[in-house]
């Protein structure tokens, strides 16, 4: 038995539901991150919004990317800032104020932002973009260490460089009071 | 009357209003929150918008196609990076004033 080619009674494709569903989880996890009051929980959210983020690089065809976005973003970034959430948070320190008090103003900022760049996007021509190509991995590699061998070596001297400055940065003044 | 929603995974259009949807929520975040981990996660929502449309771009037009996924994997390395150094400065001003709220770190203020 084989899938039809359109879902019955709703009439798109099975990818396009995909691609909505992904969206509307990613939008909605961005939206608790930016707005809920607990902010472990907004870590948490944070999770959820790279994975369905993952999702959609699968559905462009950057298989290799969605790889590197769960290995980067979901294992070591999050939980990265879930340990800097626990070592900065005090029972006394969180208070009921989550936002500034530019929050408002800032709300109607971002949502100007959003419908311009909208706007833009819908009046731009971008050419014929009509088909969609899956990146092989062939193509990536020979890309990477031929055309883009520069900025992968300086990436890696920028990445022992923060390495180090983190570390220097977040370690104990040596006779400091506490 | 659904209809109009087909295809729309397959018109590049879709993926960069989403990106720029998640862009603007991002700096809506990084302007109204008051603590500064919570910022730092809304850059981190900001980069991935970026990364998106990048990923986008490259999925639709052929001129771009391998290129654009490394670039994509260099941003995420570069954002690793950041994350890093942001975080531990973060940790760094926590130890001095006790407290991860950026409205009250107004000592270059007095």
């Amino acid at each position: 038995m084989t899938l039809p080619e359109t879902i019955p009674l709703l009439g798109f494709g099975w990818d396009d539901l995909l691609f909505m569903i992904l969206a509307g989880v990613m939008l909605g996890a961005a939206l608790l991150v930016v707005t809920m009051k607990d902010i472990i929980r907004c870590g948490l959210a944070m999770i959820v919004s790279f994975a369905a983020l993952a999702g959609l690089y699968v559905l462009a065809g950057a298989t290799v990317v969605a790889a590197a976005q769960v290995l980067v973003y979901i294992g070591a970034i999050s939980v990265l800032i879930l340990f800097a959430i626990m070592l900065t948070q005090t029972k006394a320190g969180p208070s009921s104020l989550v936002f500034q008090t530019q929050a408002f103003p800032a709300a109607i900022a971002a949502a100007i932002l959003a419908l311009l760049i909208a706007i833009v996007i819908a009046a731009t021509d971008w050419g014929d973009t009509a088909k969609r190509i899956v990146t092989p991995v062939r193509d990536l590699a020979r890309s990477l260490f031929t055309d883009f061998i520069l900025p992968f070596e300086i990436v890696s001297v920028l990445l022992l460089s923060a390495v180090i400055g983190g570390v220097f940065l977040a370690k104990r003044e040596r006779g400091g009071n506490d | 009357m659904l209809g109009a929603l087909d295809g729309l995974s397959r018109s590049l259009d879709a993926y960069l209003v989403l990106a720029g949807v998640l862009f603007a929520i991002g700096s809506f975040g990084f302007l109204a929150r008051r603590n500064a981990i919570s910022m730092l996660m809304s850059i981190e929502l900001m980069v991935n918008a970026v990364n998106l449309a990048i990923i986008a771009f490259g999925a639709f037009d052929p001129r771009l196609n391998p290129n654009a996924s490394v670039i994509a994997l260099i941003v995420m390395a570069s954002a690793a990076a950041e994350a890093t150094v942001g975080l531990a400065i973060v940790i760094a001003i926590y130890r001095n004033r006790k407290t991860p709220l950026v409205d009250e770190y107004d000592a270059m203020r007095q």
